[in-house]
């Protein structure tokens, strides 16, 4: 028996599905990719280091600030350009921005009305006018933080090696910061929704990988940690971790010792969970989980764990700003040296990894973009292979629909896949 | 693809409403990042309030419905046709909708994904591929080249205020004209500093303005993303950035936004002009 799905709608990018069955075993399950390619790291070769972030960033219109943010820190290594700790500060604030949009539009408008067996987004905000409400008002909330700090919420403009182009107005980050007491009320109310929606049983051990901070919920920097007792620099990635090129894929997959992995808001709470703020964590527990979880449809509810988090977090980081003299982000001369820098950003589908090489006189050399959905295909497919079997006896629609809930919890963005 | 030069509104002929009365609208993405899509539903509110006044038939971002595949009064696609399907999915659009409108740079000037043409095939694609069997590397095309576009939300991404402000002329079936305006106009507007005085080599003065001057107000320069003016002074920009960056740089430079196309189209144009004059 063939499961066949043509295309999923409501995630990023475009994908089928396709597993064969026999007498009840899964002989295989696969994403079925029809993203054109795109070869970006190939054309950013030859190219002045100042063009790279722009580009790249186009890799993924949801996720834009993460290729973002990590780019230019692979060339500030490559390059041995230091920054003030006003700009880490900034650009974590900016990552916690695209985290409050993006969990939020997936939560809401991409997964939610898979778990009420509804398919279209118009009906659900029919049915649920004052839920809805209360996403988009967060996810304006995210994006306003993106665009004050940004200058734009698709493809920011001002963050670049060295620094930002301009510092941010300061009322407009106090208003901001007023705000955000309505706005953690706000999520705090749409993490009861979630957390009263029926979620499907099911669980296989896997290994959690994601960055680690002393004393802070790791986002824009941090080592590589799992929860299989791996702890590396970020430089040592790439010789831990192997990136697989197969005929006819476009999508280059990853994995540690040879098997797959996950990343992600799910991983993130299972390993980083005691470094969360105050409200997320008690939201965290009142989930009644047991660590570690293994559910990935429990990655919603992490990615509203998250949410709540990164609200708490930015509010924090903006009160700390205002106390400081904001035109030190702005960016200081520094030297064009030749280099090879590496760089990891926890992106809200999990870790976002870049290496760059640079020339004395800053052209690209060589580039290699390691995205979230790349790392965590091999495991989204090994978690549907032991999902089908539970699920044969439903009809064909039935089953369908299942798979499709599935895969669409873990976030996957198709677009930042095969760039 | 160039942006025409005749401001001249055209009326389409009037179409069978849907059942339900309301006009029947598809936003399809072709290989992107979808981008300009995110900027449809970043506007929250005002984009539902939309949705309401049309019947929207594929949008598949926020449904996961079949698509009844009947006629469509207005289709917007996004992206490059990279794809065999993405080709198809693009002939079948035409063939079904009135009018068919070009959503974001992509889709209406190549893009970003039309930097691979400028670099060498094959040595491109195996920095990235090592194992090219199977993989498929065609050369990216503009929609224009495989059907006929009859508007341009230019950008990268769009603007969402001017995607509002076009929508409703759009879905009574007239094709609204952007106005000839440089991208300097609304930067003076912002009260921006001229980047050009500070030597920073900026496409504004060539390049059709709409966007808000985004960039420039964030101290980045233009780099056309919305394309040409009809009427800019393409020669006399070029004569002006001289003096701040080198040949290599400019081509470099308008590779990004698949301006370099457009320019060498316009040169040629213009020098013909010559000749017949």
């Amino acid at each position: 028996m063939n499961i066949k799905i043509n295309h999923i709608a409501k995630m990023e990018g475009h994908t089928g599905f396709m597993a064969s069955v026999l007498n009840g075993d899964v002989k295989s399950a696969k994403l079925e990719v029809q993203e054109g390619i795109r070869l970006i790291e190939g054309v950013l070769i030859g190219r002045e280091y100042k063009d790279m972030s722009l580009i790249a960033q186009r890799i993924c219109g949801i996720c834009p600030v993460v290729h973002n943010l990590t780019s230019i820190k692979a060339l500030e290594n490559a390059m041995g350009v230091t920054v003030t700790s006003e700009t880490k500060k900034l650009r974590a604030l900016l990552e916690y921005a695209q985290f409050i949009h993006s969990h939020a539009l997936h939560l809401f408008f991409l997964s939610l009305a898979d778990f009420l067996d509804m398919d279209n987004d118009i009906e659900l905000i029919n049915k649920y006018p004052e839920e809805a409400k209360k996403a988009i008002r967060i996810r304006e909330y995210g994006m306003e933080i993106v665009k004050v700090v940004g200058g734009r919420v698709v493809h920011p403009l001002t963050n670049e090696v060295g620094g930002f182009k301009k510092a941010p107005d300061r009322e407009a980050l106090k208003k901001l910061v007023q705000d955000s007491d309505e706005i953690l009320k706000i999520a705090l109310e749409l993490g009861e929704v979630f957390r009263g929606i029926k979620i499907p049983d099911f669980s296989r051990e896997t290994e959690y990988v994601c960055l680690d901070k002393k004393g802070e919920y790791a986002i824009y920097d941090g080592d590589v940690i799992s929860n299989k007792g791996l702890k590396i620099p970020v430089e040592k990635f790439e010789a831990n971790f192997k990136e697989l090129q197969k005929q006819n894929e476009v999508i280059k997959r990853v994995e540690h010792d040879g098997k797959s992995y996950m990343i992600g808001a799910i991983a993130r709470v299972n390993n980083n969970r005691a470094k969360l703020r105050e409200k997320a964590a008690e939201y965290l527990r009142s989930l009644g989980w047991s660590f570690p979880d293994y559910n990935p449809f429990h990655n919603i509810l992490a990615q509203m764990v998250e949410v709540i988090h990164s609200v708490e977090e930015s509010r924090r980081i903006m009160l700390e700003l205002l106390n400081s003299n904001l035109d030190e982000v702005v960016t200081k001369e520094y030297a064009i040296r030749e280099g090879v820098g590496v760089a990891a950003v926890e992106a809200p589908r999990g870790t976002l990894y870049y290496h760059v090489e640079v020339d004395a006189k800053g052209y690209i050399k060589n580039v290699n973009i390691i995205t979230p959905t790349a790392q965590f295909l091999s495991n989204l497919e090994d978690d549907i292979a032991v999902y089908i079997p539970q699920i044969l006896k439903l009809s064909d629609k039935e089953k369908e629909k299942k798979l499709r809930a599935f895969i669409r919890a873990y976030d996957p963005c198709i677009s930042c896949a095969v760039h | 693809m160039v942006i025409k030069n005749k401001p001249e509104t055209k009326k389409l002929k009037v179409v069978k409403k849907a059942a339900s009365g309301k006009q029947r609208v598809a936003i399809i993405s072709l290989t992107s990042c979808e981008g300009c899509q995110f900027v449809l539903l970043d506007l929250g509110a005002r984009f539902l309030a939309l949705t309401e006044l049309i019947e929207l038939v594929d949008f598949r971002l926020i449904e996961d419905m079949e698509d009844d595949g009947g006629m469509l009064d207005l289709v917007l696609v996004e992206g490059n046709p990279v794809t065999k399907e993405n080709e198809k999915t693009l002939l079948e659009a035409r063939k079904r909708a009135k009018v068919l409108v070009a959503l974001g740079n992509c889709a209406a000037m190549g893009g970003i994904p039309e930097m691979k043409n400028y670099h060498e095939g094959v040595s491109t694609i195996k920095h990235v591929y090592k194992y090219l069997q199977g993989i498929n590397n065609p050369a990216i095309r503009e929609l224009d080249n495989f059907v006929k576009v009859d508007f341009v939300f230019p950008g990268c991404p769009i603007n969402g205020e001017e995607f509002l402000a076009y929508i409703p002329e759009l879905l009574k079936g007239n094709i609204p004209v952007i106005p000839d305006r440089p991208v300097c106009v609304e930067c003076r507007k912002a009260g921006n500093r001229c980047l050009l005085l500070d030597k920073t080599p900026c496409f504004g003065p060539m390049i059709l303005g709409g966007c808000g001057a985004v960039c420039p107000s964030s101290r980045s320069q233009c780099q056309g993303c919305r394309g040409l003016r009809p009427t800019g002074n393409v020669k006399a920009m070029r004569t002006m950035l001289k003096t701040m960056m080198s040949d290599e740089q400019f081509q470099n430079m308008t590779e990004i936004f698949g301006l370099r196309d457009d320019l060498e189209e316009r040169e040629r144009k213009d020098r013909s002009l010559r000749i017949t004059n």
